[in-house]
């Protein structure tokens, strides 16, 4: 049991580092009134830049660095159209996405099956080696790539950045009220550029973490839809750091639940009451891909709750979401 | 000077733009497409030759390209519909795949001729696309949750959804592949006689010609355009919102799932896992390009349908990965949103000189 936990453990951390990257990028951008959906296509980007760039260098730094930047140009892009032209954020992130599918698809068949030297896995050093020996989540967070580190760190880094500096709080104040933010001399064009490019960053980031140190290999649409769960978990999370990593854990777990499953039997025994009734039920609530409806099913829950107490302010969206802003506008 | 941007200033866009633009668009598409093509070693002249010539003059690339259409027709249609009333259909992909599972369910498990056969899987991938949209269009007419982010995150759950059929309840007993049964004969879509297309687009035609009739002759096209437009006002002179979106966003599902059905009864003939032909996104752009009306939103499926055709065709016999047909998707979406704000800026100039600026317009019945 102890061996199915710390598997779990690990499985769970594992998946949640990509999680946490794209998600705090979307939610920076989102607090800043811009949606993104190109996140999938952004994180494939990185994901193949990154891996080109550390397979011909061999310095999986400089991959990830030229990731980042990927992520931050096509960012760049969703910024020009969405905040200059006032086009409309969901048409022109899906762009990005089939954009960003397509142009990695049709340039990586040469790049897939070619292995690199990734990102390894490190202990922190001195208390490193004790860290790991605790039970069950000791390997699993200690013994972690830098990419895994650099996550959870950027958890706080965030907050910090949203809260405690002012260009954070400029950025919250154009996700919330751009016209007054104008007003009060925040450059509302400026701090949504700021945003949505950084926010397209942590995407090649994410990304790169995938083909640099997850998988350490290169394959076409690798991501595998996770850039789409980091837009849900942005909304699970109810666009709060703190509570994004928390739901990074849970939609983590959710999906090393598809991996271990088999070793879990939820199932009642055959003597037990009610088996013959609960067993087909239960079965059908622990399939693995029924499972993997829960963290959208969630996410939509956790909408509606949201909208229907919207009058408590902590639980609100960003007010001006996904509406563009034009200082000519009435 | 610039114009706010949340106005309907379609009306005022000189005619050559408003037909330009969608031709501007393709062809610069394909101008910046040819520079991927190039990067691998192929002659852009020949790719397209191969693309829209051969794809349009031989009997095979015909009949591929009307099969293809049938299925993108409903999806333009099934965005279009949604979006003469300002709301984004994003998840049409999911209704679509609910349109297909029903249409299998009921090919496998009824046993009737064709002539009621095939109705009655319409009919049943129709009203399950519209359900699978129904708690997204409750959530938007009800509390205005954003219908954007609700009907994508039905798109993943509906993809588990049949994933999780086609390897239990649907699977094929005989199979050990994730698919179902190949549907009957009798659930199979025919080709029309003598002329031998496939007969999916003459259903396709009628529904189109019944979108655009609604749209612009009737009373509730009229105030689904009105609410488009200007839904305060709309409400003001006693439109129901709250019904308006209903209707747009659930006969928009039941597009997907004629989609769903047309694509498995047409196409493809069983369910399968692998089964994600990806066109309730494609039906995005079909819809931006055909904003002008129904009949638009079928010329642009059409001209999605070679793509995909003529995509396949250079990758068999040019060796171009076929992801070019996702570049140039993304492409026609770039540049004409890009187009649309150009669109936008010149009216304000025009608005300026011209007296006229409000006169009632154009041949399409626009409001």
């Amino acid at each position: 049991m102890a061996g199915l936990l710390t598997g779990l453990a690990n499985a769970t951390v594992n998946a949640s580092t990509v999680l946490i990257l794209a998600g705090l990028g979307e939610l920076i951008s989102e607090r800043a009134g811009v949606l993104n959906l190109g996140v999938e296509g952004m994180m494939l980007v990185g994901a193949l830049s990154g891996f080109v760039v550390t397979f011909l260098t061999g310095s999986y730094w400089l991959g990830m660095g030229v990731a980042i930047t990927a992520g931050g140009v096509m960012a760049l892009l969703h910024a020009f159209l969405c905040i200059s032209l006032n086009s409309d954020q969901a048409v022109s992130g899906i762009m990005l996405t089939l954009l960003g599918t397509g142009l990695t698809t049709y340039f990586g068949n040469d790049w897939s099956g070619k292995s690199i030297e990734g990102f390894p896995e490190v202990t922190i050093p001195v208390i490193g080696e004790f860290l790991v020996e605790i039970p069950v989540l000791g390997s699993a967070l200690f013994q972690s790539t830098a990419t895994d580190y650099a996550a959870l760190l950027l958890v706080p880094i965030v907050w910090f950045f949203l809260y405690r500096t002012n260009i954070g709080l400029e950025l919250i104040a154009v996700g919330e009220d751009p016209e007054t933010a104008d007003t009060m001399g925040v450059n509302v064009f400026r701090m949504r550029y700021l945003a949505v490019i950084l926010g397209g960053m942590f995407a090649g980031a994410a990304g790169a973490h995938l083909s640099l140190a997850f998988n350490g290999i290169w394959s076409a649409t690798m991501t595998a839809g996770r850039g789409w769960i980091a837009v849900a978990l942005v909304i699970f999370a109810r666009w709060e750091p703190a509570r994004m990593l928390l739901g990074a854990y849970l939609f983590g777990l959710f999906n090393a639940f598809q991996l271990y499953s088999q070793g879990l039997n939820l199932t009642l025994s055959a003597g037990t009451p009610l088996a013959g009734f609960l067993n087909p039920i239960l079965e059908f609530v622990m399939n693995p891909t029924i499972m993997s409806t829960y963290p959208y099913l969630v996410t939509l829950l956790v909408l509606v709750i949201t909208v229907v107490r919207a009058e408590n302010r902590e639980l609100a969206q960003p007010s001006a979401l996904v509406q563009s802003y034009s200082r000519e506008a009435d | 000077m610039k114009l706010n941007v949340d106005l309907t200033p379609r009306t005022e866009v000189p005619r050559w733009m408003r037909y330009g633009a969608p031709v501007f668009t393709i062809l610069a598409a394909l101008l910046v497409s040819s520079f991927a093509l190039i990067a691998l070693g192929v002659n852009p002249g020949e790719a397209y030759y191969v693309m829209f010539v051969q794809t349009l003059t031989t009997e095979f690339g015909l009949t591929n390209t009307i099969a293809k259409a049938v299925p993108l027709i409903f999806a333009g249609l099934a965005v279009y519909l949604p979006l003469k009333a300002q709301l984004w259909n994003i998840g049409a992909e999911g209704q679509l795949f609910l349109g297909a599972i029903a249409g299998t369910w009921i090919g496998l498990s009824v046993s009737l001729p064709m002539y009621a056969l095939l109705p009655l899987m319409f009919l049943g991938g129709g009203l399950a696309g519209a359900a699978w949209v129904a708690i997204p269009a409750l959530l938007r007419a009800k509390l205005g949750i954003n219908e954007i982010i609700t009907t994508l995150l039905f798109v993943f759950v509906a993809a588990q959804v049949k994933n999780y059929l086609v390897r239990g309840p649907l699977q094929s007993p005989t199979a050990n592949f994730p698919q179902s049964s190949q549907l009957p004969a009798a659930a199979q879509l025919p080709d029309i006689p003598v002329l031998g297309y496939p007969a999916g687009i003459l259903l396709a035609i009628v529904l189109v010609a019944v979108t655009y009739l609604v749209i612009n002759y009737t009373r509730l096209g009229y105030e689904i355009t009105f609410i488009g437009a200007n839904d305060k006002a709309a409400e003001h002179a006693g439109m129901s919102k709250f019904k308006i979106y209903l209707l747009v966003l659930l006969s928009g599902g039941a597009m997907a799932g004629f989609a769903g059905v047309s694509e498995l009864a047409g196409v493809q003939g069983r369910l399968r896992a692998s089964f994600a032909p990806g066109y309730g996104f494609t039906a995005i752009p079909i819809a931006l390009l055909g904003r002008n009306g129904a009949v638009q939103v079928m010329l642009a499926a059409l001209f999605f349908a070679v793509i995909f055709v003529g995509g396949s065709s250079i990758q068999t016999l040019l060796g171009v990965p076929s992801a070019i047909v996702d570049i140039m998707q993304a492409l026609i979406i770039l540049f004409l949103i890009t187009s649309e704000f150009f669109k936008q800026y010149s009216v304000a100039i025009t608005l300026q000189e011209g007296a006229d600026a409000g006169a009632p317009a154009k041949p399409e019945g626009e409001v």
